[in-house]
Parts: C-alpha cells; structure tokens; sequence
C-alpha cells in the first residue's frame, strides 16, 4: 500500500515538474529585441538599459552582474564612459568563444559600471560629468502633456521651467494663472464628437493613439484669429461684465450637476465663468442656449449639416437660437482662436484646445484646420 | 524505483532545456572586431562625422517609400551633442548641451525645449523613450554596444573583407529572425563603422541604409556650438509625451 502511494506521489510530481518546464518554453524563446528595436536611436538594436533589463529572463543573467568596464584613463570624458563589455561572454550558449571573447576578463576595471546600470536605480554622479557652468538654469522649456489624462506633468527633471502660464485645459480643474490666481472649472466642451464619414487615410499613429483626419498634415504656424474687441480668450479675467451679458441656460446632456452649481454668462460670444472674484472666459459650454451668436460666425459642415461656428464654439440653430454642440471630428474650420496650445506630435504639430486636436491642413491654397478623431490603438 | 523516474524526469526535461536556448552562431572574429570598433569609440573624447541614410517606410498605402538624409553629427565628452538632420522628409536641428535637449524644426520654425539627463547616452535613451526622437547611429554609440549585439542577435558572422568606397572593411553579419543586421567595419587602424544596412522583416521588408563619412576625431568643439539659441522668430511649442 505504501508503496502503490509513493508511485502515485512520484508520478504525479514528475507530470507536474514536466507541466512546469512545458509551460515557460513560449517566454524563453520569445525575440528579446520587440520593444527595444526602435529604440537608441530609432534602429534595431537594444539600448544598455533595455538590454540589462531583458537579460533578467536570460540564461547568462549572471554576466550582467558581472559586468567589467574597459574604460581607460580617458573615460571621464569620453564620450559614452567607455567601452563596456561582458567579463564571462563564455557563458554565452554555443558561442565559437575563442581567445578573443574572453579577451577582456583580465582588463583591468573601474567602478563605472555601475553609471550604465540603468535599469531604474542609475548613480548618475558616478561618471564625471562637467556641467556647462553657464548657470542657465531658468531655460524656458516645453510644457509635456500626455495621452493618459495625466496632461500637465512636469518637466524631466527637478527644474521647472519659468513659464509664467501653465494652463492644462484638458482636465477638469484647470488652474489659469493670468495673473490672478483663480481655480477656473471648465469641463463642458472638451470632448469630440466621431465622425460620420469613414476615413480613407490611415491615421498618423503615436502613442499608441491614432489621429484620423481626411486630408493630410499640411503645416502652417497657429496665429489665433482675433474676432473683435468683444471676445475674450480663455483665462480672461473681468471684473464686471458690460450690460449686453446674458446669463445663460444649459441644457444638460449627461449626470453632471456640476453645471447647475455654475453660473455663465454670455456676451458676444465669449462665456464668462462667475468666480468670487469676478468673471473668467471660458471655452463655450456644450448645452448653453443663447439667443444669438455673432454676426461673424460662419457656416462649416458637420457630419453632412450645417453649423456655425465662432472662436472655437459650434453652434445648432434651434427654435430658441442656437445651442452649443460639441466639435465633430472631421470638420474643418478656418481658424482658430486665442486659448489653443501648439502641441508636438511625434513629427507633427497639432494645435489642442482641451481635449480637441486640430490638424492643420490647406484646403485650396488657404489654411485651415480639421479636428482630429484620436482612437487608442488596440 | 526513485531513481527510476528521476532517470525519465532529466530525459524528459533535456530537450525543453535546449529549446529555452535557441541555437546561436557566434563568430570570434566577429565579436573581435565589434569590440575594437567599441573600444576605440569608447576612448573617443569628441568626435564628428556625416551619415547619409536611406529608410524605408510603408506610406499611406502600405506601399514603400524611401526617405533619405544626411546627418550632420557631432559629440563632445559624456554630455554634449547637436546634429542636424536634412532630408525629403524635412530639415531639423537637435542641440543636447548637458541640461537641456532642443528640438528645433527648420521647416515648422518651432521647437522644444526639455530638461535632459546629465549624460548623451541616457539623453538619447530617454528622449527616444519618452518622445520618440531619433538619433542618428546612436546604437554605435551605446557603451555596451557588442553586448547588446550578442544580447540581440542568435547569429554574428564574419564574412570576411570587402570594399566600400574605396576603404577596406570588415563584413559583419547579425541574424535573427526579425532583423538581418549588416555591418561593414574600416580595417585601418581606426576601426571605425563605414556601412550598415538593415532588414526589417515583416509584412513588407524594410531597409534601413546608412554610410558613414568624414570621421573627425577628437576635434576641438566650442562648448556654444551645443546651446540652442532659438531665432527670434521661432516659437516654443509643447510636447505630447508617448503613452
């Protein structure tokens, strides 16, 4: 009896242990440059930090720990540190390792390797590194935005530069500093309708996100179109509003009852936000019911109709006047109002106002833009 | 009986062991010369060189197109850097002076301006990263280089000798099954990269030429050539960071 259990016992260990080796076979033969072929430069091979990275699942893990650096008496100024290389290549599966692959074993070494270990705990200070002494520490330097909500996030690094705005528009809480500091919640027109048309050109893939657009990428430098003494960009602060300002209705359209608690004005065609301070323009308010809108307002197609649009707002006539509607991909528009922010792209530029891009293309020889319909890629 | 099935336990288990390493044909003489061509990059305390590139790419219709380039590449000590880049695709400028990386298009007129690493080499690395901007045969310039080759690639060969422009070079082969990695390697005494071309497989095979031209090295570069002092007319734009 006891010995029909042992069986029983070593049978069922060695189809376990067999299960087990069948199970990893997929990971260890998987190609190890996927991630890092456009990397270091945009060709095929691994960067250092990938490569350390992915040498954890390898067999010869051991060699990176043991890594010697053939950096000679130049290195500190060198321009990559020197020459790093493995101290057991022998290791190395079904090498032809001749005496040249264990060549650099008996170098001699410095510390500098641990500068190359960038697999998240890198020692910068370890190379010796001569700082430009210029001391321009307060260099103006791009905003970096993301696909992930998290738009407004900081600069590499500690310094921040000294932009004197720093609008995120895209989230919910913006926070507009026009030299005053008014916390501003705009949220009622930052999203963008699909288009109806299907679309014919691939879209201009990065990120992972894909920006669809009917015609092609045509640049040409964002100058805000100034619409009269009347209108306000975004972040525009008044104390009072002139007598003409109407208090406007929204009609709601979702659960957010965030709307009701606000109070916007309406005054030839720019929208006010009442703060306790004052009054901050703000980006048109989908659902705001106004009587009228400008006289300067043109006609543009949107999904086979017609809307009109004025300094960034889209507008439906209806039987009270005209009702905000949200920006529908595809539609091309003219110009563009103050507020927006040229955005870097990959290789190209898009001009976004919240979470609208819009391309810029020429249609006839004149410029224009289309909104973008921007899709995560699967 | 034990040993009976520990006996059939290490049978069964010796060919998963061998497909975990995939066969791999490493040359010596390959990794010799990758080595060299390394260590004298490696020593190098400035350097400047041209790199005419051609690129494949798949356009609109998935049909191939080819782009081509002359890069303009300069580098001096652990953190400076500035090339420009002219092309069918555009003019562009990238200035790296030890604080700050610039990207400056010439055709926009616009540019970026981040803060950066301390070091070329995790400048290069993060702004590919983070923003996808590429730099010319910076793999070259990565201190691990031959590791990373043999981390890369099953296959590394030597095949031998060959002219390119007049220069005899040495012809180093990678191989995996995504990549055909071709490299041609000056056999003077600088054993500097003259050529490289790459195959990616794929759908459609793409190639990816560049040759190198007019190695200078160790010049003398004033540290100003690196600061990026934008045109006055040029304009400061944001960034979308990759997901």
């Amino acid at each position: 009896m006891n010995s029909y259990n042992l069986k029983t016992k070593i049978s069922a260990g060695l189809i376990v242990m067999l299960l087990a080796l069948l199970l990893p076979v997929e990971s260890l033969t998987a190609q190890r440059m996927g991630h890092g072929a456009s990397r270091g430069g945009g060709r095929s091979m691994s960067r250092p930090s990938g490569a350390s990275h992915s040498r954890s699942a390898r067999p010869s893990t051991s060699r990176t720990t043991n890594r010697a650096t053939n950096n000679r008496a130049s290195s500190s100024r060198s321009i990559n540190g020197g020459h790093n290389k493995s101290t057991n290549r022998s290791t190395r599966p079904s090498s032809s390792n001749k005496s040249a692959t264990n060549r650099s074993t008996n170098r001699s070494t410095n510390n500098q390797a641990s500068s190359r270990d960038r697999s998240g705990t890198a020692n910068k200070n370890t190379r010796e590194v001569s700082r430009p002494s210029t001391g321009n520490t307060n260099k103006r330097t791009s905003d970096v935005r993301s696909n992930n909500g998290n738009r407004s996030r900081d600069n590499i690094g500690n310094n921040s530069g000294n932009r004197t705005k720093n609008v995120d528009r895209s989230k919910r809480n913006i926070n507009i500093d026009n030299s005053t500091n008014i916390n501003v919640r705009n949220n009622r027109n930052t999203y963008v309708r699909g288009s109806s048309r299907a679309y014919v050109r691939p879209p201009y893939r990065y990120g992972g996100f894909g920006y669809y657009c009917h015609r092609p990428y045509f640049y040409h430098p964002y100058r805000p179109f100034y619409y009269g003494p009347y209108y306000h960009p975004w972040g525009f602060f008044v104390a009072t509003l002139a007598t003409t300002a109407i208090i406007v209705s929204i009609t709601s359209d979702s659960n957010d009852s965030s709307s009701e608690e606000e109070e916007y004005h309406y005054d030839n065609g720019t929208y006010y936000l009442k703060t306790p301070e004052g009054f901050v323009a703000v980006q048109a308010p989908v659902g705001a019911q106004v009587p009228d809108i400008p006289k300067e307002a043109e006609k543009v197609e949107v999904n086979e109709t017609n809307n009109y649009y004025y300094a960034g707002a889209f507008y439906e006539e209806n039987a009270d006047g005209y009702i905000v509607v949200p920006a529908t991909a595809g539609t091309i528009v003219p110009n563009l109002p103050e507020g927006g922010e040229e955005v870097k792209v990959g290789e190209q530029t898009f001009v976004k106002f919240g979470e609208t891009y819009y391309q810029p293309i020429q249609v006839d020889g004149k410029d224009m833009y289309e909104i973008a319909e921007v899709k995560e890629e699967s | 009986m034990i040993k009976k099935y520990l006996v059939i336990l290490i049978f069964c288990s010796l060919p998963f062991l061998g497909i975990s390493q995939p066969e791999r044909n490493i040359d010596s003489t390959a990794v010799f010369i990758l080595d060299k061509m390394a260590d004298i990059i490696g020593e190098l305390e400035s350097v400047s060189f041209y790199l005419e590139t051609t690129t494949d790419r798949q356009d609109d219709s998935k049909k191939i197109r080819s782009n081509y380039s002359v890069s303009h590449v300069t580098m001096n000590g652990p953190n400076n850097l500035v090339f420009q880049k002219t092309g069918n695709t555009g003019r562009i400028g990238f200035w790296y002076d030890g604080l700050y990386a610039s990207y400056y298009s010439f055709d926009e007129n616009n540019y970026v301006t981040l803060e950066a690493p301390d070091n070329t080499v995790e400048m290069i690395d993060e702004m590919n990263l983070r923003f996808g901007f590429q730099f010319p045969a910076a793999d070259f310039f990565y201190p691990s280089f031959t590791d990373d080759i043999l981390d890369s690639f099953d296959t590394l060969e030597f095949l031998g000798k060959t002219v390119i422009d007049g220069e005899e070079c040495y012809y180093i082969r990678a191989l995996n099954d995504k990549m055909n990695f071709q490299l041609w390697v000056s056999s003077s005494n600088w054993n500097l990269p003259k050529r490289f071309v790459i195959l990616q497989k794929g759908e459609q095979t793409l190639r990816i030429e560049s040759v190198f031209n007019k190695w200078e090295l160790n010049p003398t570069i004033p540290s100003s050539v690196f600061e990026f002092l934008p045109p006055k007319s040029a304009k400061l734009i944001d960034i979308l960071e990759k997901s």
